[in-house]
This record gives C-alpha cells, structure tokens and sequence, in this order.
C-alpha cells in the first residue's frame, strides 16, 4: 500500500486515525510492504501483509489453517 | 439466519469456492448484467469508487471500464487471490484491502460512489453494513448494490432461505430508506431465460 492511503484508511472499531509502525518499504521506497496500522484511539493493531493492509476486525481475523 | 450469514462459514465456502467461482459466476452474474448495472450510475473517470466484496474483481473490472482507479475490499484472501492475479497486487489502478462491510476501515465523507455486487447476501446486518456504506460516501454520492432476488417458487425459497438472505424489491426499500439512503431505486437483471434473478437497488446519500 501506498503511505497516503493512510489519509482515508480508518479503524474499523472506532473510526479514530491509524498510525504507521515498522514499516518496510519496497525498493521503489513509495509501497509499504509490511507493516503495523495501529489505531490511535483504541491502540487495536491492523497488520500490512505482502502490501494489503488487513483491516478486518480482531473477531474476523482468526483463519483457520488451509 | 442462513448458514452464510455466519461469517466464518462463508470464509470457508469462499475458500472452497473462489476455486471454481469465476466459471460459476457468468451463469448467475453476466458480463452483460453487470453492463446494465453500470448503466444505472452516474461515473466520470476522476471518481473515487469503492468496491466492497470485490471477490475475484469481476464487477472490479467492470468499473474500470468507465473510472481510473477502485478501491476494492474483500473479507476472503482467497477470493482476492483471484483477483490479485488479474490486476496486480500493488500497482494502480486497484488498491485492495480486506476488511468487512458491516464496519469500513475508511472515513467518513471519502468515497463519490461505493457499489457491492453479490456480497449483502452474506451480510449478518445489511442494514448496519448499508449505513456504513452511507457514512463512507460523499454527501449526494451514489451507492449500487446487486443482490440476488427473493425466487418465485416455493422449493427455491426454502432452500434460498437456508442458504443465505434473499430479499425483494419491498425489503430493499426498506432496508435502504432505513440505512438513510434517498432516491432508491430497484432494478431487475438477469440472463434471457432467467430475466429477474437478481435485484440492483440504486440510491443517493443524502446532501
């Protein structure tokens, strides 16, 4: 995902902002790879995997094993 | 309640599923459904457009058609592996998110119009997911959800009842007009030999 998404992504909880953390950019130093979206409300973390930031609440995030 | 409405039962259908969905899909959910559901909106390319339950991309594409970029949002990663094969995974014009569509990880007032095809019958609370679709959209933006509609037949009605929510042209009225949503429309699509097999509800959020 690109930083500036962060302009319009929310917490799915509370709506309040998300801060990035630990980001790791790809080698064109624009794409967050990985990541942490954490709300700076409820401090509920939304991690970035492989580029897509998983917003799903906590209670849906859980997959059970392929 | 459906056993779909379950959301994790639908995760794991979808997993099942999105193998085989996209040669499905075309028999209940046509390219040329999808052209007449599109015609239903008001699109300019500079748009900002939200997809929520893009599944494999196949109404994704669709918009494409007439606007720039779509933001696109899925609950299942593999639905949206389908999907990521078709687009690209990080390149424009999609940006994809999973997420769920009864609680929207964007802000309010961001999108001029959100569109759902073949996902609010497997919404536990359409209406509390219609209402979200109300908060993220711009005053006056436009809002398009395809859903299947109620069958005529006894038989089909049972099993469509315990499979997942079907609705008609009177429950989705009500369910939009609750959500907030003014001027709402209903149209029916489907195939030649099946020509209503699907309800498209149009609507404004208010200005």
């Amino acid at each position: 995902m690109k930083e500036s998404l962060l302009e319009i992504l929310r917490c799915p909880l509370d709506k309040s902002e998300l801060e990035l953390e630990d980001a790791e950019y790809a080698d064109d130093g624009e794409e967050v790879v990985s990541g942490t979206l954490v709300c700076t409300e409820c401090g509920e973390e939304y991690p970035i995997e492989d580029g897509i930031p998983n917003l799903l609440p906590p209670d849906m995030r859980e997959e059970t094993p392929a | 309640m459906g056993v779909l409405e379950h959301k994790a039962r639908a995760r794991l259908f979808y997993k099942y599923l999105s193998r085989v969905y996209d040669r499905v899909n075309p028999f209940i959910w046509t390219e040329e459904m999808r052209t007449d559901a599109l015609g239903l909106l008001d699109l300019e390319p500079e748009m900002t457009v939200l997809d929520v339950g893009c599944g494999t991309g196949f109404a994704t594409d669709g918009l494409l058609e007439h606007v720039d970029e779509v933001y696109a949002l899925d609950q299942s990663e593999h639905q949206l592996e389908q999907a990521y094969a078709k687009f690209g995974k990080r390149a424009p014009p999609v940006t994809f998110h999973r997420g769920d569509a009864e609680r929207l990880p964007f802000a309010t007032d961001t999108f001029d119009v959100v569109w759902s095809s073949g996902s609010i019958e497997y919404w536990p609370n359409p209406i509390l997911a219609l209402r979200e679709f109300r908060r993220v959209l711009k005053p006056g933006g436009q809002v398009l959800v395809v859903g299947p509609n109620y069958p005529d037949s006894f038989l089909a009605r049972k099993l469509a009842d315990s499979i997942m929510l079907f609705y008609d042209e009177y429950e989705a009225d009500r369910m939009f007009k609750r959500a907030g949503f003014e001027e709402v429309k209903h149209a029916f699509l489907g195939p030649a030999y099946d020509p209503d097999v699907a309800i498209t509800t149009i609507g404004r959020a208010p200005e």
